[in-house]
């Protein structure tokens, strides 16, 4: 499944400019389900300075800076992607329960390093413990997200004894879509979690945290994702072009397994129709594009976002 | 030996240790150790009244010197004056030796630490530090991963806080790895000792400080990126709210680095410029003393005013080199202390010359349940310091408050950590004329060299107030205490200067003034000018009310009311006299004593004053010892002659006398010790250009309406008092004193210092002496502005000035020239603002506040 991201931000100031620097995670990166064919910016003015890395969540990171004076900024970004259907099954039918998960996550590192030396398994042993290493982080408090008992409390219900931590999630998930209202009008960026579980009402943004911080909660890596869904039209309607948008979810560490997407605005596990931009520990670690501008006055900003299926010419 | 003289009672036998505690000064023994016996032999001939007199004396020095303490929350008194106590911690060659080492170690093995959390992560893939441990630790900025450049050493500058266990060895207490404090203040501790106890100091053979200034500089420099020879260094502080803003302000001055604030630098093409009065310059080094996530609004802490948009990307492409590198905070955390000793003997083969303090880690199932278990008897700390997170000592908790600890720490086991509770050495300290012995806590300083790293032979220590009281810390009101590191043989002095190679020419760093300090140094002038203007007004009003009062003469009282109408028109305390009822200005005391000493409203003396002090503490790095000795002189003593509630009208003109004294001293310092660069345009500038509207102001409201000749030569005298050209007028005119020679006088003639015409003419040559971005033949803005009300006047004729409109009794073209030129003057002002105060903007964080998605 080929698809071609359009994503344009457009700053509008009441002041001119004289300098900006921003950082954009807006380019999608690779792994097992998706390979990027061609992404590139489009920004105007031009930028004076511009630089791509990779970031510590192995994320894509452009960093520019427009060094003279405007009153307008507009960052484009134009990715063609590819997705591979081939989800991950074996997932559905892993068995390990969410103690045994826990277990795993909590061990000491130290006995794991005992356990992967002098054996012939050492090397999988090695690469399978830094995996967990690296999972480890997704178990802490982040910037956005941090473990309280009111969703300790309400995970629990989900959280049966000896349950399959895949079936636990899939449970957390479905009741996340049914219990809460999706509501563009009730959130913002800085709306606390305890808001969001208290009113239930929320955007993917906010169901996305509800859920990492759920699963934190009970010992499990889980972190976020940021990216788009593609949109169908309703029968009988035409495609409107740009009216897109970002979206949000989020993935659980299963030992053996690896990471597993779940889409809880959605109620659906991502398989061909999510096109993931970035992971980290929240929305903060990956906040797809932001800056800092220097005078400027008021500002408005406008999104577009198109996500347009490419038909497969093979 | 003992010393009968029943006067003196601080030799050592009056000494009382106590039991099971350990004393420096016996170490475990009967009799004090020989170089402590001798030491308290020389303070005892000196007598106790002496040692008194020479803790005032170094007391002052450090008052009259602005070594302070900035204590958060205490916005009435913002600095706190440091305290010394004039007892030295002594510690021998031998045992210097053992510390001296240990500390090398310890920087070394953190620094290694460091490299490996930042660079290959080694340590958490064998699984020698736990994952929790660094990820869970708020210091750890994953942002930095991997943006550490090659050099040699990493932690540059290391600090460490020291005491001695109840067995006598030393422990080490904390370690503070990002931008350590405390080295300026033992400097300074230092030189006060010096001077109050030179006979002492002498005579005993103490390692000197100035070493460890000259490897920290070298230390600077050798991490400057692209090897530069002579690289630019700045020193980064939070501002004057910083608790430790006078060491930041000494540093600067002392290493000669420009000492700047984030809005004073800025992120080019990826490379870090200061913003100076000449434009960009580049910067190499930063000394940082902005804790390490605030330093990059754009990839830390969004929210920050305090940092750099940028910083971490120039830091990444090798463009600036930052002491110690962001990030460096992880090393603060203490659970790492847990596992030191493992990771001691994994990087150096070694075993910890210093031990810490005992430990536990909560993250492991073992330690925890330790900890759970002895709470009564451990410390326990989280291990992210923040509002809120404090050391709790687990004894003193009442049984709810222990279960609230344990429910805590069994949620997040790895955010806490148990820790011994050690008793501190005691050792001598003067206080409240005794000799008594106080738990001492040393802070140590180590800086990196090419070799390795060198430990500064001495050090920072501190005592607690109150006996029994093992919680030493400035913000608790400790005191503090030189170090004398005892020598073996006597140490050379080292200069700071370095050699240059041959005779290799530098260029003269001239224009670094930062356009922030531009910008405060204009209000020094513009305060300070204020503030004399008021004064002289309100001195010639106090003289009238007592003429008023004692002579009862109805023009007398004319004129007191046009000049208390003056003084709210000068000071823009409205409406004030100006529309008031007969009953307020006939009993003006009350509003007399708030316009000179309420310090809450705008205008007054005392709100003038603290502006003043304020904005010329915020560039304490400029001013030469004794230019800051008069500014702390202006505002001291009128915060100690005017803090007196019942002060009444009659002391007035005494204090104000002093005032003006005040300020005559200090703009005679700064005129005879500034050089005539962009430092001093700046200052004179604004002290000329409040000046004029200060006179303006002034003679607008005394002189515009026309008076009846009696009054009018009244007023006429008191303007000529209020800006001290009484003796000139009448020297020059010998006749009557009239309107148009007046004007003339204080209008026209630029030979007078005092009138409007030589205040424009000095403005107009120092805004073309400015630094300038454009072209030397086109002319600013600025320039135009101050050109237009310097020809104005010029071409303003006395005779046509003072041609009354008889309608309504208005000097209307001289009310006409004067509202003009404040026009212009204040558009001049706003003009100097936009084209050198450019840190004055302020940025903003573009992110998206409403959500992203419509599904």
């Amino acid at each position: 499944m080929k698809y071609r991201i359009t994503h344009s931000t457009l700053y509008d100031y009441s002041q001119s400019v004289g300098l900006c620097q921003s950082e954009a995670r807006l380019q999608p990166r690779d792994f097992w389900r998706q390979r990027t064919e061609s992404s590139y910016f489009e920004i105007t003015p031009m930028p004076t300075d511009y630089n791509e890395r990779t970031d510590f969540f192995g994320n894509r990171v452009a960093y520019f800076a427009v060094q003279k004076p405007h009153t307008k900024l507009l960052v484009t970004v134009i990715s063609e992607v590819t997705l591979f259907p081939k989800q991950n099954n074996s997932g559905v039918f892993n068995q390990l329960s969410w103690e045994q998960v826990q277990q795993t996550l909590q061990g000491n590192s130290m006995s794991m390093q005992f356990q992967s030396f002098g054996q012939q398994s050492q090397v999988q042993g090695l690469a399978c413990s830094l995996d967990l290493i690296e999972a480890k982080q997704y178990i802490l408090d982040s910037p956005m997200v941090t473990v309280s008992a009111e969703l300790a409390d309400y995970a629990r219900i989900s959280f049966q004894p000896n349950r399959a931590l895949v079936e636990v999630v899939y449970d957390l998930m479905s009741r996340i879509y049914k219990d809460f209202t999706y509501d563009p009008t009730f959130t913002t960026i800085a709306t606390p979690l305890s808001d969001v579980l208290r009113f239930r009402r929320g955007v993917c943004q906010d169901f996305a945290h509800l859920a990492i911080g759920c699963l934190r909660a009970y010992g499990i890596a889980a972190r976020y994702v940021s990216g788009y869904v593609e949109t169908l039209p309703e029968p009988g309607k035409a495609r409107l072009v740009g009216a897109d948008a970002s979206h949000a979810w989020f993935s659980v560490y299963i030992p053996d397994l690896g990471w597993m997407d779940f889409d809880p605005t959605n109620n659906k596990v991502p398989h061909d129709q999510h096109i993931t931009l970035a992971w980290g520990r929240d929305y903060a670690d990956v906040t797809p594009l932001k800056g800092i501008a220097f005078g400027g006055g008021q500002h408005t900003l406008s999104v577009s976002v198109d996500v347009l299926r490419l038909t497969d010419t093979h | 030996m003992r010393n009968n003289s029943s006067a003196n009672d601080i030799g050592t036998q009056y000494y009382a240790t106590q039991l099971g505690i350990y004393d420096e000064m016996y170490a475990n023994e009967i009799k004090a150790l020989p170089y402590w016996e001798r030491f308290m032999a020389a303070l005892d001939k000196m007598g106790t009244e002496n040692l008194e007199l020479r803790r005032r004396e170094a007391q002052r020095l450090l008052r009259e010197n602005g070594v302070t303490y900035n204590v958060y929350g205490d916005s009435q008194n913002l600095t706190r004056p440091w305290r010394l106590d004039p007892v030295p911690l002594l510690i021998s060659s031998e045992e210097w030796v053992v510390i001296e080492a240990g500390l090398k170690e310890r920087a070394e093995l953190l620094d290694l630490i460091l490299k490996d959390i930042y660079g290959k992560q080694t340590l958490l893939k064998k699984g020698l530090l736990p994952a929790e441990l660094v990820f869970g630790h708020e210091g750890f900025l994953n942002p930095c991963v991997g943006a550490l450049q090659k050099q040699k050493h990493h932690l540059t500058i290391y600090s460490a806080n020291l005491a001695r266990g109840p067995n006598g060895r030393m422990w080490i207490l904390d370690d503070r790895a990002q931008a350590p404090s405390g080295s300026g203040y033992a400097l300074e501790n230092r030189t006060v000792m010096t001077r109050v106890l030179p006979d002492i100091f002498r005579q005993t053979q103490v390692h000197r400080l100035s070493g460890f200034f000259k490897y920290l500089h070298k230390g600077l420099v050798d991490i400057a990126p692209h090897k530069k020879d002579d690289p630019r260094i700045v020193i980064l502080t939070p501002g004057p709210l910083n608790e430790t803003y006078f060491e930041h302000a000494y540093l600067a001055a002392h290493l000669g680095y420009t000492l700047v604030q984030g809005g004073d630098l800025t992120v080019r093409d990826g490379k870090v410029w200061l913003k100076s009065l000449a434009g960009l310059q580049p910067v190499d080094v930063i000394l940082r003393r902005v804790d390490d996530s605030f330093c990059d609004p754009l990839e830390l802490r969004n929210e920050s005013k305090l940092g750099v948009a940028g910083l971490l990307e120039a830091v990444r492409r090798g463009n600036v080199a930052i002491a110690n590198p962001l990030g460096s905070s992880v090393l603060e955390n203490p659970a790492l202390m847990a596992f030191l000793p493992r990771l001691a003997r994994y990087f150096l083969n070694d075993d910890l010359k210093l031990p810490s303090i005992a430990t536990w880690w909560c993250g492991q199932a073992r330690e925890r349940d330790f900890v759970l278990q002895n709470i009564d008897s451990l410390v326990i700390k989280p291990i992210n310091r923040g509002i809120g997170n404090h050391a709790v000592f687990g004894g003193i908790l009442n049984n709810k408050e222990k279960d609230y600890l344990r429910s805590q720490i069994i949620a997040k086991p790895h955010n806490f950590i148990g820790q011994e509770q050690v008793s501190f050495s005691t050792l001598p300290a003067f206080i409240d004329h005794k000799i008594e012995p106080r738990n001492a806590v040393l802070r140590s300083f180590v800086v990196a060299g090419n070799e390795g790293y060198d430990v500064m032979p001495g050090g920072l220590t501190r005592v607690a107030r109150q006996k029994d009281n093992f919680i030493v810390s400035n913000q608790a009101g400790g005191i503090s205490k030189d170090t004398w590191v005892l020598a073996a043989e006597p140490d050379k002095p080292v200069s700071l200067w370095t050699q240059p190679k041959r005779n290799q020419l530098i260029d003269a760093d001239t224009d670094a003034l930062t356009s922030r300090a531009a910008d405060n140094l204009f209000w020094v002038g513009r305060h300070l000018e204020r503030t004399e203007a008021v004064t002289r007004l309100l001195r010639v009003i106090l003289i009238k009310f007592r003429e008023v009062f004692e002579f009862k003469e109805p023009h007398d009282e004319a004129c007191l009311h046009v000049l208390l109408r003056t003084l709210t028109q000068v000071t823009g305390t409205y409406p004030g006299f100006i529309k008031c009822d007969e009953k307020f200005i006939k009993a003006p005391e009350t509003e007399l004593i708030s316009l000179v000493k309420d310090g809450f409203r705008r205008g007054s003396l005392t709100a003038n004053i603290q502006a003043f002090f304020q904005a010329a503490f915020s560039i304490r790095d400029l001013w030469s010892q004794d230019t800051w000795r008069g500014v702390d002189n202006i505002q001291r003593r009128w915060q100690q002659r005017t803090s007196n509630v019942d002060l009444g009208i009659e002391q007035l003109p005494l204090h104000l006398d002093d005032l003006l004294t005040g300020i005559v001293a200090f703009t005679g310092l700064t005129s005879e010790s500034m050089t005539r660069e962009a430092a001093w345009l700046m200052l004179d500038s604004g002290r000329r250009l409040e000046r004029a509207l200060a006179l303006i102001s002034l003679l607008r409201s005394t002189l515009a309406l026309r008076h009846e000749d009696v009054l009018q030569n009244q007023v006429l005298e008191s303007v000529l008092v209020a800006t001290d050209s009484l003796t000139i007028y009448q020297r020059r005119y010998r006749s009557y004193i009239q309107l148009p020679l007046v004007l003339e006088l204080l209008l026209l003639d630029e030979a007078h210092p005092r009138s409007i015409a030589f205040q424009l003419h000095q403005l107009s040559v120092h805004i073309s002496a400015l630094p300038k971005s454009k072209k030397k033949s086109q002319i600013t803005a600025e320039e135009r502005a101050i050109l237009k009300a310097y020809t104005d006047l010029k071409l303003s004729n006395v005779l046509e000035l003072t041609q009354v409109n008889e309608d309504d009794g208005v000097y209307q073209q001289f009310e006409e020239l004067l509202a003009n030129t404040t026009d212009l003057l204040w558009r001049l002002s706003e003009l100097i603002a936009e084209a050198y105060f450019s840190h004055s903007q302020t940025s903003q964080l573009m992110v998206h506040s409403t959500p992203e998605d419509e599904l």
